[in-house]
């Protein structure tokens, strides 16, 4: 009786022991795997938002009357990018958590008698937090289109 | 003298011992092959995500790549010999990388066309010429986990996009 309440007592032990180790395992497999999932979301998110941000800009007039003019160009490009509108509402939600305008950077890649070549849009500094600790992106993902639009150097940005 | 009485000694037939122990056996046989198949079902889903994730990422890349390296290749088509060329290298200098942004593009195919049925890589007439042609065919994604469960090793994600020389342009 007694060294049957003990086995008993003892299969509970190992019972603990194994259901502790295997979730244990499946709790990192498992968060792993989100890790990675939520990851590579954001990141595919980030390409489509580069791209298309990056599309637009090489389609849109580059009006330089001043370096404001040229910056608040950026500001659009960057909001398009960041929201998915080049004006966005005051209430608008960014394409991924927490991404900001600061967060993207637009270059001009200068071409002949100053009018742009095409335009570099890439995302820098964004970490992506996931579960555990996070991933940073910076200047991944990146696009360059080239630049199609109509030149305006003398205009200013309405 | 009031003693108590002894417990009456119960014997459990032989046959109930041996069926107890054999369960007991069969448990632990059960948890095993239960924790095995889970793990293995486990394995299975996480690899799925992990290799699909990537390929969805790489098929993208590539597809933000081909838009951009078609428009620029059409952007510098003139009509002359010397735009094709200007074409070509265009496209061969574009900074964008694939696979996490890790990779370049590798064996890009450049063509242009003057009707959009007729395509050709090396053109002798470029006089006619209004539309270009980019296709990334070699965006092999090495496959990691479904690989051991059946999978192949890689999973081609190709890509193409085509632009004509009049491009659209935003009023804004």
């Amino acid at each position: 009786m007694k060294s049957d309440r003990m086995r008993r007592g003892r299969q509970r032990g190992h019972a603990m022991i194994e259901l502790a180790l295997s979730a244990g395992i499946m709790i990192a497999c498992l968060s792993g795997t989100f890790q990675f999932g939520y990851t590579f979301y954001i990141y595919d998110q980030l390409v489509s938002a580069v791209g298309n941000g990056a599309r637009y800009a090489g389609s849109r007039t580059y009006r330089a009357a001043s370096a404001a003019d040229i910056e608040k160009g950026k500001a659009a490009i960057r909001n398009l990018v960041v929201y998915g509108n080049s004006r966005p509402a005051s209430d608008a939600a960014p394409v991924t958590p927490n991404l900001k305008p600061e967060n993207v950077q637009v270059t001009w890649i200068s071409g002949e008698k100053g009018v742009p070549d095409a335009v570099d849009v890439t995302i820098v500094k964004y970490p992506v937090g996931a579960m555990f600790g996070s991933f940073n992106f910076d200047h991944r993902p990146l696009a360059e289109f080239p630049f199609v639009g109509r030149y305006a150097p003398s205009e200013s940005e309405p | 003298m009031a003693g108590r009485r002894p417990a009456p000694l119960t014997l459990r037939p032989i046959s109930a011992v041996v069926l107890d122990v054999g369960r007991k056996n069969r448990q632990r046989g059960f948890v095993l092959i239960a924790m095995s198949v889970s793990m293995l079902l486990l394995l299975a889903v996480m690899g799925m995500c992990f290799d699909l994730g990537r390929i969805y990422i790489a098929r993208n890349e590539a597809q933000v790549f081909t838009d951009s390296a078609a428009m620029t290749a059409a952007a510098k088509l003139d009509g002359t010999p010397a735009g094709v060329v200007r074409a070509r290298e265009a496209v061969a200098h574009l900074p964008m990388r694939w696979n996490l942004g890790t990779q370049p593009f590798t064996g890009v195919v450049i063509e242009f066309s003057s009707d959009g049925r007729i395509w050709d890589r090396d053109p002798k007439d470029a006089s006619g010429l209004t539309l270009a042609r980019v296709t990334a065919p070699a965006n092999g994604v090495d496959i990691v986990f479904l690989r051991a469960a059946g999978g192949p090793k890689s999973f081609t994600v190709p890509s193409r996009s085509v632009a004509g020389v009049k491009p659209v342009r935003l009023v804004e």
